[in-house]
Parts: C-alpha cells; structure tokens; sequence
C-alpha cells in the first residue's frame, strides 16, 4: 500500500498536510461527519478530521473536561494542547454529542493556559437533531454563516461554480468508497478489514484532490486480489468513532474479517451522495441531515436498524461487534437494542464497552472477541 | 431485583404513600401520630414537610393527586405521555394527556424507598441501557421498562441540543417499547429571531403530534385555563424568588424543593397555584416580622446551588442546610425566566392569551426557558448561557458560595464544570463540585458528601 495513505492513516502529520501548507494554503479541522467538508473544499481549504491518536496521555484533556467524559475529545484536545495540531488554520466545533461539543469551551480555556493552542479561526456551529424542512432550513442558515466566516477569515469565495466543483470531487471520494465496500463485501474480500480502514482513514487527513487518485490506483492494484479471507468468520463493525487500526487489528488476529462497518470514520461518513445538480447549501443540508446513522439523531432508531439490517445482508455476515467508548451513552445504549432485535433474527452480537484511542484494554477486548468468534464457529 | 420491589406497581406504591401521608392530615394529631409508624421509609420527610404547616400540606396534596392521575389514566380513558422535567406539562393537562415526569418520578422514589431506585436502575442495564446513563431517569425509567408502572402511550422529550444523556433514555425508551415519540429540538443559542421562529414552528408539530395521538384538536377554551394558571403560578413564583433577596431570607429553605415538585408535574393545575400562594403568604409574613426562613431563626451563610440539587432518602441536603443556618438561594430547577422575575434581565418570557397563535407562541418561548433547556444548550460561556447566569444569580441573591451537585450520567455538565468553577472563583465566589450522584447514593454515601461540603464550609471560612 502506498506509503502516503498509510501515513496518513496513522499519525496526526503526513506529507500531504506538510505539502499543502507549504503552498502556503489552509487546513481547517474539525470533529464531526456532520460538517460539510463541501464548503471548506470550495473556499480553497482542506479538511481535516481532528483525532486523538498518538497520545500517551490525557493530563492536559483531564484538566479542563471533567471525569466521566468519553476519553475521545480528551484526546483530541491533548493533541492540540501538545502543539500536535500546529498546523491548523481553523477548526469546526459541531453540536455533536455532549462530550464532543465541549471541546469547543475546553479547547479555548486550555488557550489560555498553552498559548497558541487555538487555531486563528475557530467556529461553533449548530446541527439538529431531526429531519424536518425548518431544521433543513435552520441548518442551511448556519452553513451560511458557516461559508460566510471562512470568506471573511480566509478571504476566498464560496461561488456556486467552487461549491458544484467540491460537490462533485467529494461525491467522488464517496463512489470510490463505495466501491471498496462491496470489494469487501465479497466472499473472498482482496482486502482485509485493516488494510481496507486504512484507505478510508487515509482520506480524512488528505486534501480530497490528493487522495481520490491514489485511492482509485489502490482499489484498481487490489481488484481481483486473493486476500486470502475466504472462509473466514465474517464480522460487521459497529458503534463508537473507530479511528485507529488497532480495533481491527485485535479483531482480525482472531482469526475473522472486518468486512463491513457503520462506524463514524467508516461507512458513515461516505453513505449518501450529494445532489450534484446545481447543488446548494440546501442539497448539502438535505445529505448531511438525512444520511447519518448517529443516534444523535434522535428517534430514527429503525432507520438505523434498517441500514445495519442492509449492510449485513450484503456483506453476508457472520457476527457483529457493537462497541461503545465508556460515557459513550448514545451507542451504548443502542447497541443494546440493536443486540436484542439482531440476535432475535439470528444474528450473532457481541457488545463491548471499551476506551477510545489504541486499546489500552486489549487483553479484555481480544478475550471477549475470541470467545465471540468460537460462539459463531460452533454454530456454524 | 427483590421480589418484593416487584410486589406491588411502582407508581402506584407512590401514589399510595404520598395520598395517605396527605390524608392523614385532615385527621387529628393522634391519628397522624399512629400513621407513622406505617411509612417507617417515608416519616423522615413528612415530618419536617408538616413542619412548613398549610404549604407542605398542599405538597403532599398536590403530589398524592399528580401521582393519582398518573395511575388511574387509562382507567379514565386519558393518554399518558412520558416526558422529561425540563417539558412544560400545561400543553398535557390542556389536552386531557397525563404527563409522566420522568425525573420527578425518580425523586419520589428516590425519598420514599430505603435504597432509592437502586434496584430499578441497575435492571435498566439489563434491558441494553449503559450503567453510565443518567440516574435521574434510570431510576424510574427501570420500573417502566419491567412494566411495575401504567405504560406510556407515548414519548415527548425536548433535550435534543441540550442534553444528549437525557434524550437518550427517552429515545430508549421509545425504541424498546416501539411507541410513538416526539422530539423538540434546540438551536444553541436562546434569544436569535431564527431560535424563536424555530422553537415555535417545532412546538406546532408538537401539538399535531399530540392531536394525532390523541384524536382531539387543541381546545382553545382549556389551553387559556392552564395558561391563566401558568400566569398566577408565574407571578407566585416571581414574587417568593424576589422574597430570597432579601437577608435574612425570608424564604424557608425548603420551598425550592416544593417548587420543583409541583411545578414540573402540575404546572398549569390549582393544585401548584394553591400551595405557591401559601408558600407566598408564609414567606411574607416572615418578611413583615422580620424573621428568616429557619426554624433556628438564624441565617449564617447563603448559598447558591448552580445545577441540581441532592436528593436521598429524608431529604438530608435541607436537614443538612436548615441545622447550618445555610439559606438554599436554588439552583436551575427552580429559575423559570418569567420576564418579571429578578434573574430574567431581557431573556424572559411573558405568557398571552391574546390569540390562539399568540398562547401557543408564549408557551413555546416558555418552554425553551425551562431548566437546563435554557442555560446548558450552548457554550457555557456564550450569552444567557451557565457562566452568565451564575454569576448573575450569586450576584443577584448575595451568594457567600455556589456549589455544583449533579449526576455522574451528566456528559454535558461534566464537560464544562470544571471551567465554570473556575470562572466563578476568579469572580470571588468560593465554589465546590461535588462528586457525588444526586438520585443515587451508592456512588457517594450522603455522609461522605455532607462531610466534603463541611470540609469547604470549614476551609473557605463560611457559616463557621
């Protein structure tokens, strides 16, 4: 695989951040697969998805989030308290979820305390939690905003030709994705659910004019490849942001394969293309809203069962691991339900509570999935 | 979970309790004497509740009828709706729809039974709901899920963009029982033109929500009775909260407590204007005689409880409070933002019954001033948002200290305390953040946390 990808998915600075600021372009951060990354693309700028990876620690998140917090935000704010994020112009606050949404106050008070640790341009921006037309409506005011402090802050314009071009180069990046996921819904899948995280992962941290080519020579290098899966117990990965390869690391050393997910860094994130004629903040809106499996959208759980019903029905899985970051209440909890009405059709469910970030607890993690994995053989 | 937690319905062990405690008021001192042996777990409140005289009479009354109708609605052929504290329940009486106060339902619990909901929150996890969720609603939220309580027909919750922790139980909920729910939603920010156009178009759906449920239009007549109600409560309230400015506080301690409690089950109901209205009478009459709100007489220090307040078994947070001297100035449970009210500066609300447009566009406005609906949806420094509101409310009412109580399951505060506290001291105002879990006491026993509030008393010199 080629080595720019596999940078890119690992650590928080890669070639492609390093050669885009020495053209002396910006790179605006931000937290959530409900941003439009659209706009950021059409006002000249790259975005990025902040992580926590690479930390050793939380010292400096501790200190101003409080104790029972998901430890993923805590991350991210160590890496910028680190000076690690140094190299953003910017960076997105979203509603997200309760814990991710106090970055925002955390990440300016630690400024305070480590000076220069806050991107010059820093936003907060709202995102409902239902599909309505007034919610549409309010959400395509604030990405109003949204392009309208960027202009001012970077000075670039949001035309409508820029925003059809971002459009079209991000609904690329999706079709691409979409075509490593059904190469991985097959029954000899020529990647395995590692390497295939680390293509998607590789894209969050590149500009998506870098990215969708080397991706593309990628999927075309690996088309038709024996990966050497077939017959292995085949596993659905769902829950909590994944954003680090170690997941499916301590997965698949059990002997399955990751060959499908709805994580947020996942499938997710590129489920649902852009209307890409004469495409709007309205159409980005409607895409936004409409096509996320957060259960921050509250009350679209049988959506939601529905798209996990699809995915593993043509990934023909085995089994499906449902895991939450702890404090992580809202997948939590419902892969509580998605437990009791999987396992009521038949399908194998393995709920585990772990922390965010390279498993500190990998020992339990990898027992619980060993003796998940031997449930499913000796059914088989 | 003990067989015999299971023995009898939740809800209506409740109504049972809090009916008979008020019944027995009508009875001489004899009979109430001879009565408490027989609610041994529920002595340690009606005591010093009976102890307020004509208010605490009507708590047990209002409370013992709330918890009345909850039980017998389907029975009276009404819809129940289960629903969250920060959810206005006048748009529910207004449409013969009895609300279940999740929260509230909690703190019942949480006083009378020796143990609290301990039992029901821990089943709660057995059903798929994590152990970390808040304990305000695992508590009774349990005995819902294993159907020791009238089951709702519904879910209305309004904590989307405000709390995602408290909106997720109710979603649970809904999902685990596949009945209908509803969702109002928040934008960040409180007073924009966009929120309000947004927080009215959304109360709307809400009633045709409610309409569809219900098969009955919204009765203009009735929704004027409960607003006119709201009014009269509106203005009570107003006027006991301006009454706590004054030091010594005129106000008994205990009244925050009172206020919570009625006025999130019967809020828009005669029974919460009776008892406010005596509440008023006593405190001004303390006021004229010039006498503090303690049974002592004395008031040593005061203090301002900037999220919730403490709530075990025989009320030992207002014990605690009342043998110190310490006046309870409220927390967010108890601050509505009526226009008049001392606190409300240009974000409160005024109630019309102009129109149907216009009641239906002031009880919107009122809801989304509600307790955390209003100070946690944004950045918690952001305009009207927690850090404002502290500090103007310490200012307000002459706070010797704020302390934060909350809930471990509280994501969002817990996010952002740690910020607040230190706001609030760089502003002068001594400030504690406790630990402990306010409806469960297994994470902290009630003595530990009245020892770490002893051990700040003592070490930040105040009420000593």
């Amino acid at each position: 695989m080629n080595d720019i990808l596999v940078t890119a998915a690992t650590r928080v600075g890669n070639p492609a951040v390093d050669e885009w600021k020495a053209e002396g372009k910006g790179i605006i951060g931000h937290v959530c697969s409900h941003v439009p990354e659209e706009i950021i693309t059409a006002a000249g700028l790259f975005p990025y998805r902040l992580r926590g990876i690479e930390t050793q620690s939380t010292s400096i998140g501790d200190t101003y989030f409080g104790p029972f917090i998901c430890s993923c935000p805590k991350a991210i704010l160590e890496n910028a308290g680190r000076g690690k994020y140094s190299f953003l112009d910017g960076a997105i606050m979203v509603q997200a979820c309760d814990s991710m949404r106090r970055l925002d106050e955390c990440w300016r008070k630690a400024g305070e305390d480590y000076p220069g640790i806050v991107p010059p341009f820093f936003h907060y921006m709202g995102v409902p939690h239902k599909v309505t037309d007034y919610a549409i409506d309010w959400f395509v005011e604030e990405l109003e905003k949204f392009a309208a402090a960027l202009e001012a802050q970077f000075g670039g314009k949001v035309t409508s030709e820029a925003l059809a071009e971002a459009v079209s180069l991000h609904n690329e990046t999706r079709r691409l994705l979409i075509r490593l996921e059904e190469m991985r819904a097959m029954d000899n899948p020529p990647l395995s659910g590692e390497e295939a995280m680390t293509l998607i992962l590789a894209g969050t941290a590149m500009p998506k004019s870098v990215y969708n080519p080397l991706l593309a020579e990628e999927l075309d290098a690996v088309s038709g490849r024996d990966g050497g899966h077939g017959g292995k117990i085949r596993i659905l990965l769902a829950g909590s942001v994944v954003d680090d390869l170690a997941m499916f690391r301590t997965i698949e050393a059990e002997g399955a394969v990751v060959v499908a997910d709805t994580v947020c860094f996942g499938s997710r994130d590129y489920d649902g293309l852009v209307e890409e004629e004469n495409p709007s903040f309205k159409s980005l809106a409607r895409r936004y809203l409409n096509e996320q499996f957060c259960p921050r959208m509250f009350g679209y759980y049988q959506k939601r069962l529905d798209v996990l019903k699809k995915k593993i029905a043509d990934a023909n899985v085995d089994g499906v691991i449902l895991q939450n970051i702890r404090f992580c209440d809202l997948h939590g909890s419902e892969n509580g339900l998605f437990e009791r009405d999987l396992e009521a059709m038949g399908i194998p469910c393995l709920r585990v509570e772990r922390e965010y970030g390279p498993l500190g607890d990998e020992g339990r993690v990898r027992m619980r999935v060993s003796a998940f994995l031997e449930r499913i053989a000796q059914a088989a | 979970m003990r067989a015999a937690l299971s023995e009898y319905n939740y809800d209506w062990t409740l109504y049972a309790m809090f009916s008979t405690a008020a019944n027995t008021l009508n009875g001489s001192r004899k009979e109430y004497e001879r009565m408490l042996p027989r609610v041994s777990t529920f002595r340690g409140i009606i005591e010093p509740v009976m102890a307020t005289g004509e208010p605490g009479k009507l708590f047990l009354q209002g409370m013992g009828e709330y918890l009345r109708r909850v039980v017998n609605a389907h029975q009276e052929g009404k819809k129940l709706c289960l629903t969250t504290f920060c959810q206005a329940p006048a748009l529910f009486w207004a449409m013969d729809i009895v609300p279940i106060l999740l929260e509230p339902m909690t703190v019942a619990g949480t006083l009378v039974h020796k143990g609290g909901t301990s039992e029901f929150m821990d089943y709660c996890v057995e059903k798929g709901f994590t152990e970390t969720s808040c304990s305000s609603q695992r508590g009774a939220l349990g005995a819902y899920l294993c159907g020791l309580a009238e089951p709702p027909d519904m879910v209305v919750i309004d904590t989307p963009g405000i709390c995602d922790t408290n909106a997720n139980s109710f979603s649970f909920f809904a999902a685990h029982e596949n009945i209908p729910f509803y969702q109002l939603n928040y934008p960040p920010e409180l007073t924009a033109d966009r929120s309000r156009e947004y927080h009215r178009k959304d109360y709307r759906n809400l009633i045709a929500f409610l309409e569809e449920q219900t098969g009955k239009k919204l009765d203009p007549q009735r929704l004027a009775g409960v607003i006119a109600e709201m009014e009269k409560q509106d203005r009570l309230i107003c006027d006991i909260q301006d009454l706590q400015r004054v030091v010594p506080s005129p106000v008994p301690i205990i009244y925050n407590f009172f206020i919570y409690a009625l006025r999130f089950t019967m809020g828009g109901r005669k029974e919460a204007t009776d008892m406010l209205a005596a509440m008023l009478e006593c405190a001004m009459d303390n006021a004229a005689n010039g006498r503090s709100g303690f049974l002592s007489g004395e008031e040593r220090a005061r203090g301002l409880f900037v999220y919730i307040d403490h709530y075990s078994m025989n009320l030992p947070l207002w014990m605690f409070l009342e043998e110190k001297g310490i006046t309870h100035l409220g927390g967010i449970l108890d601050r509505f933002y009526q226009a008049r009210a001392p606190y409300a500066g240009d974000a409160g609300y005024s109630l019309s019954m102009d129109s149907l447009d216009a009641m239906i566009d002031t009880l919107a406005d009122a809801n989304s001033r509600l307790p955390m609906v209003k100070q946690i949806r944004g950045p918690y420094d952001a305009r009207d948002m927690w850090l404002e509101e502290a500090l103007s409310l310490a200012k307000l009412y002459n706070a010797d200290f704020a302390v934060y109580s909350g809930t471990p399951g509280c994501r969002n505060t817990w996010g952002m305390v740690k910020l607040l506290a230190r706001d609030l001291e760089k502003a002068g105002i001594p400030t504690l953040v406790l630990n402990s879990d306010a409806f469960d006491d297994r994470v902290e026993s009630w003595s530990n946390t009245k020892h770490r509030i002893e051990e700040f008393l003592e070490v930040r010199r105040i009420a000593g």
